[in-house]
This record gives C-alpha cells, structure tokens and sequence, in this order.
C-alpha cells in the first residue's frame, strides 16, 4: 500500500517537489506484473541524488527488463523526516510511494564517507533492521555500490552485499539469480550463497576477520573455501557499446547538475598519487565520436535540456576532444542548446573552446595545483609546474578572464611549512601575471580565490599507508597560510573544516570495528554530516568513546608496508606492488608518466580493455 | 514570418509544487522536446521568447493560466497546441490556443482572477453564521488588511480589490483528503475574485486572514484553485 503524504505536510516543508516525483520520463510499471522490486536508495537529498549519472544508468538499465521494478529513493530533509517520524510514516520510493521495506532488493550508491549516517537513518526509517544479522526471511536485501564500496568494512555488518565496480552487467546477473531464488523459494542465506561466487560480488557476512594485539587486522579469510579468497571489481570493456539511458528524467525541482551529462571516458591516466578516482576507474576506456553525438542527439531529443555537459575525470584528456566539441556545437546551435565543459586543462586551445561554447559569461576560471611547491608537486605527481600554470593564468587574463579559483590540499605527504608558504607565493605570482596585462585588455576586478582542503589518505592509493596530519597540525597550517595571504589584497582565502576531513579518513580506511561506531552516532543524532549546519562533531568524538575506539589509530598512524589492510582481499586491477612502487618514488619526488604515453605496469592490464589493450597493440 | 501564440492551460495536481521559474523552464523543455519554431532573444545568451500571465502560488492549482510563445514561423494554434500538450508532464495542459493580434503581452493583460478557496474554521461558535459573517464583513467602509512587505508589516485597505466573495452553499466535505485537515472544526468553500496583476494584487490568503482577523477565529486556507483570469483585452483575432 502507498504511503499518503497530504498536501498539509507537502505545505510545511521546504521545497516539496522534492517528495513528489511524477517528472518527465519517471518510468511507470505495474508493481504486480514484476517479479522484483529494486529501491535505488541515494543517501542524500533528491537534488543531489538527482545529480548523479551512476543512478540515472542503473535505474534506466534496470526498468529496461520486463521483470523487474527499479524506483528511486532519496533521504528526506530533516524536515520531512521529522513529519513522518511523529505520523509513522516509513521511508517510501519517488514512483509508487510505496515502503521501502516492501521491496525486494535495497541498493545503496556509496559516493562519500560522510553518508553512511544517512544510509543508517534510511534503513530504520523505512522499518528494515540496521544489522544484517537482524534480517529475516520477508526483509529486502540492503546491498551497496559506487565508489565507496571497495573498502565496505565499516558497513560490513550492515549490508547483504556489495558490488565491486561497474555494476552495469553484474546488476543483471544478480537479479537473474534472485528471481530464479524468489521462485524456489528458497531460505535467505542461500541467495547470498549463490551470488558470493559471481565475480564482483562480495557478501561481507562470508568473511571472517582476525586482529593482532596490537589493533590492526592480521587475517581476512572467506568462512569456506567456496568463496573466493580476493574479490575482483568488475568494468565494462566496450565502453560504446554498454548500455546508456537516453531517455533520462527531467526533474521540475532545481538540481546540482540539471543538463545532460554525457560522459566521454572513464579512468585517468594522470595518476595523482593522492587520488583514489584516478586508481579505481582504471583502466581508461573512451567512447568514439559518432557514439557520443548520437546519445546526445537523441538525449536533447528525450529531455529538451538547453545545455550539455561533458563529463570525465579530466576532460582535455579526451583524444578527439577537438572534433567532439566542434561537431556538437554545429549540431546544437539550431537548438540553442549550449556545452559546458568542467575540468578542462586551460591552454590555448581550451580557452578558444570556452569562448565558443559559453559565448560570454566570463566565469571563474578553475585551477588545481594541488601544493604550493614543485617539490611536493612532484612528490604527489601532479605533472604541473609552475611556468604551464603561470602561463595559463596570462592567457586567460589576456582573453578577459579575471576570475581565478585556485585549489590546494594542505597535510600531503612530506609537507612542511615551506610548501604551505608556497601556495600564497604562487597567489602572488597570478596576481602579478595579471598586472602584466595591459588595462584596456584585461577584464576588470581581479578576483583571486585560494581554496584548501585536507589530505585524506584513501584505500588503493600510493597513500593509503600515510598518516593524516592531526586536526591541530592542520588547522595551524591554515592560519599560517592566512596570516601569508592576507597581505596580498586581491586575493581571498577559504579551507575546509578539518574535523570533517578527519572523520572522512577514519571510515575512509576503517575496518569492520567501526561499524558499531556509525551506528552509535547515528543514535546521537548524527546524519547528513557533510551538510555543515547539521554536522555534529562533538556527538561523534563521543560515540568513539563510549565504543572504546580511538580514531587516531585510523587517522593519524603511519602503517608499514606489511601491515595487512582491511581491504587487502578486494582486487581493483591495480597491484598493491604498484602502489608501494609509487609510494616509494613518492618520497624521492620521483614522477611516472601518464599512462597513455607509456605503459607503466599498473597490473589493470588484467581487465584487457581501453588505452591497455591499445598499448599491446601497438607494440 | 513570425506570430505570436497565446495558450490557456490548466495546472492540476501533479503539477501544483512546481514553482514559476521551474514552470517556465518546464514550458521551456518541453517546446525543444517538441520542435517547435520557437522565436529566440538576440545576443550572446539566447532565451526562448515565452511570456507567462500571472504566477501561480507553489501548492495552488488552475484552470485558467495563460502564456505567450512568439514563433519564428507561421503556424496552426491547434497544431502548436496538440505538439506541446505531447510533450508536457502529468498536470499540465494546454486546452485553447489562439493567435495574438496587437503587441501587448499576457502579463500586461491581466487584471483579475476568480478563485476557489476551502477553508477550515476550527474555532468558529455554534452561533456564527458564515453568510451572515461574510455579509458584514464586505459592508463595511473599509477592509484593512496587514500586508508583508519588503519594509515590514503594512495595513492595507483591500476592499477595492474585492470584487466578488461568496460562501458556496453547495458544498459538502466529500473531498476525505482535505476533511481530515480541518479535524472537527468547520468547513467552506467561498468562490472570490479579486484584482490581480502588476497594478493591483490581492492573494486569497491576505483576504481570508483579514477574514479571520474581523471575525475572532482563524480560518485556514486548506486548498486555493483559480478558476478564472481575467484581462482588459485578451487580443483575440
């Protein structure tokens, strides 16, 4: 039965399109003539979960089968959620409005640390039990996906399963097998017995793991030798030939990214050795030209989107990057659909695409050098220096550009107060660069944005083993560099709050004991912790405590190369010999290549798809 | 060749959360999906050339919205109207389309509108009688009202702004929906018009609360559905 929700709670909270669905292209189905229901849960709001490409393919992927019933769920603001707590209404899905927990199979997308409260709070608002262990026979399954998911220890004894990678053929897989499960009725256990051995599918309850006495794990091993002892993520080879929505929902409501988002490529070669995406997408698989316009052909067709957005890891990266952004730009004209094209590396060529595309609306201007020094750039193999940066910020100032944005991490590896220092020279040095310019030529009102963040060390990083600077170290780094930058006057200063940046590389490299933590701070009241107004650190220093964990021990240590990590038994293709090698040049300020110009034995050779398969081929 | 295309739609339920700025790139999307040869502004950020009647309240439905769309050729009103109504969402609809003579567009138009308004009195005496109540209310010389506005809270003599107010004695709280909104308490359903548009504007809910004010007991507005725009000169052929 649907849940009602009356137009009395619709007029009490903010934006209450949020809860309504019924927008353009939402997929309707007979729930009765289906043989499973899925309930794509993102853990946020519905403008951010709206936003997101992953849950637009799966969602489409999974309604193109007759069988099956794919509708999505989004956490609701506090405000809703505090209505339906006191009217007793259970957490429902966007399409039929019916309870979650009437669904067969509950799939989480895991795009960032801090939202593992929200999957917390979803569960025991639609009525499902938090643990696993506390599921019965008529429960959905909870399963989990995205990014997040290669090291799931911290939710282990929350979800049924996890899906390593690409879930695009393994999502299919896996409801062949459920209704086939459904059919025979047969007991709970045995459909997560049956899906333990297709590859990519991990079902954490199947693994025991072991401590030393000093804390860290000394042994992962599967409960019986049916399992296999590393789970390996899954891609999608053929890239142009896998399955794309084209006929995607146009939400009424404002979104975050409210366009089409085409996507050219997956991977990146650069390999930033703080950069976890760059790692786990490998290896990298383009898609051709003539494939990309006619999806966005027909998408602009599907949805009437005035604007389309390329989107990658690195958008410059793209070899045909030329002949794609001219062909869709003739075709779109007519239409007057425009291009906007994110993470684009500024040069000459980039800057005339951007004056194409955009026609006008000078924007800001989007840098990342990541560190203030050559030095720690080449210890984190960001392969820019500081001429190429200096460079493009004098082009893009001759062009009429005088918006700047400028990223930096404070706490890499290595870091002192020398290369802290550095980043307010570097601010100095654009400022100057624009001075440079003659006045009739320059836009007007230089605008020079310095933004930090904090290092976190991520698993299947050449930085997984590092220390995270402490709160304290790092907070003083950012009034140093205020102190620094203060004096130069066109330019301005934020940072990231570094309690959230801690706690996101506690989970981030967590291990199965921090699940009864999460659970204990959801109890105090913590969800939506990335959201600054409702974080609330203090709750969740306490939920440390009374669970007798320290976090340091997550955050702050320094572990040895031998050290068994909780997410040694997930295989991402990428070899931990790799990373070690890389962690090891790291520290010499050795760089490596980007990949496409040179094989450099990362071992995601073994999924024999994209620029790896076309490195054999050339010799 | 270009002309200039006025449509009435209506705004049902489905649609009713969808705020004016959200409508109108909902009207934009949906002409693109269409194909329609719709006129575009000049420079560097071209705009579809739609213009829309009066915004609708978030929460509040329609039988009688009104737009303009300049195309940049010749076409069938109906034909434009059959080819959108194709690609719009669930509560929304075009129902008459016709071509605009002169230049003066919609919002120009506009100067008053009819509503259906249900309203909940949960603390309203025995003793009270609604047509009664509504009788001396309009009689009187003056009606203040205390208006929001930008500077703060202003008293506002709306009584030129009320042209018709009257309790529909007709109506029975059939609608399950809203009666459980109202729990014990009494309710009506009045039939108003008022001005409306850049010049003169009064919301249903001003006037009601003005209502309340006079009377002792609030009245709560429980569901606003216009019925009627209306315009100095529609501009029809």
């Amino acid at each position: 039965m649907p849940v009602r929700i009356s137009d009395e709670i619709l007029g009490q909270v903010e934006k209450p399109s949020r809860y309504v669905g019924n927008e353009w292209n939402m997929v309707r189905k007979d729930p009765g003539s289906v043989k499973a229901r899925f309930a794509f849960c993102f853990p946020d709001v519905y403008e951010i979960g709206m936003s997101h490409l992953g849950m637009k393919i799966l969602y489409h992927l999974l309604n193109e089968r007759e069988d099956v019933y794919c509708e999505r769920v989004f956490a609701p603001w506090v405000d809703m959620e505090s209505i339906m707590r006191r009217e007793g209404i259970p957490l429902f899905a966007m399409e039929t409005r019916d309870p979650v927990r009437d669904f067969d199979i509950v799939g989480f997308t895991l795009q960032y640390e801090m939202s593992y409260t929200n999957v917390v709070n979803m569960l025991d608002l639609a009525g499902i039990p938090i643990f696993s262990r506390d599921r019965g026979e008529s429960d959905p399954f909870v399963c989990v996906g995205g990014p997040c998911a290669y090291n799931i220890e911290p939710l282990a004894e929350i979800v049924d399963f996890a899906v390593m990678g690409e879930a695009e053929e393994v999502i299919n897989e896996v409801m062949d097998i459920y209704i086939k499960w459904k059919e025979e009725k047969a007991p709970r256990r045995e459909f997560l017995h049956r899906i333990a051995t297709v590859e990519g599918v991990y079902v954490p309850s199947f693994y025991s793991v072991s401590y030393t006495p000093e804390g860290t794990v000394s042994e992962i091993r599967p409960v019986s030798p049916e399992y296999p002892g590393r789970i390996r993520k899954r891609i999608i080879k053929d890239l142009d030939n896998a399955y794309f929505p084209e006929k995607i929902i146009v939400p009424y409501a404002g979104i975050v990214h409210d366009r089409v988002m085409l996507e050219i490529f997956r991977g990146c070669s650069h390999g930033c050795r703080f950069c976890q995406a760059g790692i786990i997408y490998r290896p990298v698989r383009e898609r051709t030209v003539d494939g990309l316009i006619e999806r966005a052909r027909n998408l602009i067709r599907n949805t009437g989107y005035e604007e389309i957005s390329l989107t990658s890891l690195s958008t410059s990266d793209y070899s045909q990057l030329g002949d794609l952004t001219g062909r869709l730009l003739e075709e779109m004209e007519p239409m007057k659909v425009s291009l906007s094209l994110p993470s684009l590396r500024i040069d000459s060529f980039s800057l005339d695409l951007m004056q194409k595309a955009q026609k006008v609306r000078k924007s800001g201007l989007t840098f990342a050098p990541e560190a203030g020094t050559q030095r720690l750039r080449d210890v984190i193999n960001k392969g820019v220096n500081e001429e190429d940066l200096l460079k493009s910020c004098s082009l893009a100032f001759n062009g009429g550009w005088s918006n700047v944005k400028l990223y930096f991490m404070l706490g890499l590896p290595t870091e002192t107060l020398d290369d802290v220092e550095g980043i307010a020279d570097l601010a100095a040095k654009v400022v100057a660069e624009y001075k440079k310019v003659p006045r009739e030529k320059r836009g007007k009102g230089l605008n020079v944005t310095v933004s930090t963040s904090c290092f976190v060390p991520k698993p299947f990083t050449p930085f997984q083993w590092e220390a995270q600077d402490t709160m304290d170290m790092l907070e003083m780094k950012q009034k140093h560099l205020k102190e620094k930058i203060r004096g130069i006057r066109q330019v301005s200063y934020n940072w990231h709050d570094s309690r959230l940046s801690f706690l996101e590389a506690v989970i981030a490299r967590g291990d199965r004991r921090l699940g009864q933590v999460i659970v204990r701070a959801w109890e105090k009241g913590c969800k939506f912790d990335g959201w600054g107004d409702q974080f609330k650190f203090d709750a969740w220093m306490e939920a440390f405590d009374e669970c007798g964990i320290d976090p340091a021990f997550y955050a702050n240590r320094k572990r040895s190369f031998d050290e068994v990590l909780p997410w040694d038994h997930i295989d991402v293709g990428v070899s931990k010999k790799f990373l070690k090698r890389e962690c090891e040049k790291a520290y010499r300020g050795e760089l490596t290549v980007d990949c496409r110009l040179n094989c450099t034995g990362c071992g995601a050779g073994v999924f024999e798809g994209g620029i790896c398969v076309e490195h054999r081929n050339k010799g | 060749m270009s002309i200039a295309i006025r449509v009435k739609f209506i705004r049902g339920e489905e649609a009713k959360y969808v705020s004016h700025l959200e409508l109108i790139r909902v009207f934009e999307r949906a002409v693109r999906r269409a194909g329609l040869p719709i006129a575009y502004t000049l420079g560097f950020n071209p705009h579809p050339r739609m213009v829309f009647g009066l915004p609708l309240a978030v929460g509040v439905t329609s039988e009688a919205e009104y737009a303009d769309f300049e195309l940049a050729e010749e076409m069938r009103p109906e034909d434009f109207m059959d080819r959108l109504n194709r690609q719009l969402p669930a509560g929304l609809k075009i129902v008459e389309a016709f071509v605009r003579r002169g230049k003066s567009n919609i919002m120009a138009d506009i100067k008053g509108a009819a509503y259906s308004v249900v309203v909940c009195a949960g603390d309203m005496p025995e003793s009270v009688d609604i047509l009664k109540l509504t009788e001396v209310f309009l009689a009187r010389p003056k009606i203040m009202a205390e208006k929001e506005t930008k500077s703060g809270v202003k008293e506002i003599d709306i009584k030129p702004m009320i042209k018709k107010m009257s309790v529909d004695e007709s109506f029975s709280m059939g609608d399950s929906e809203i009666a459980g909104a109202c729990g014990n308490g009494k309710m009506f359903r009045f039939d108003i018009e008022t001005s409306a548009g850049s010049e003169a504007n009064l919301k249903p809910e001003l006037l009601f609360a003005s209502l309340g004010d006079f009377a002792g007991f609030r009245f709560k507005v429980l569901k606003v559905h216009r019925t009627g725009l209306f315009v100095a000169n529609d501009n029809r052929d």
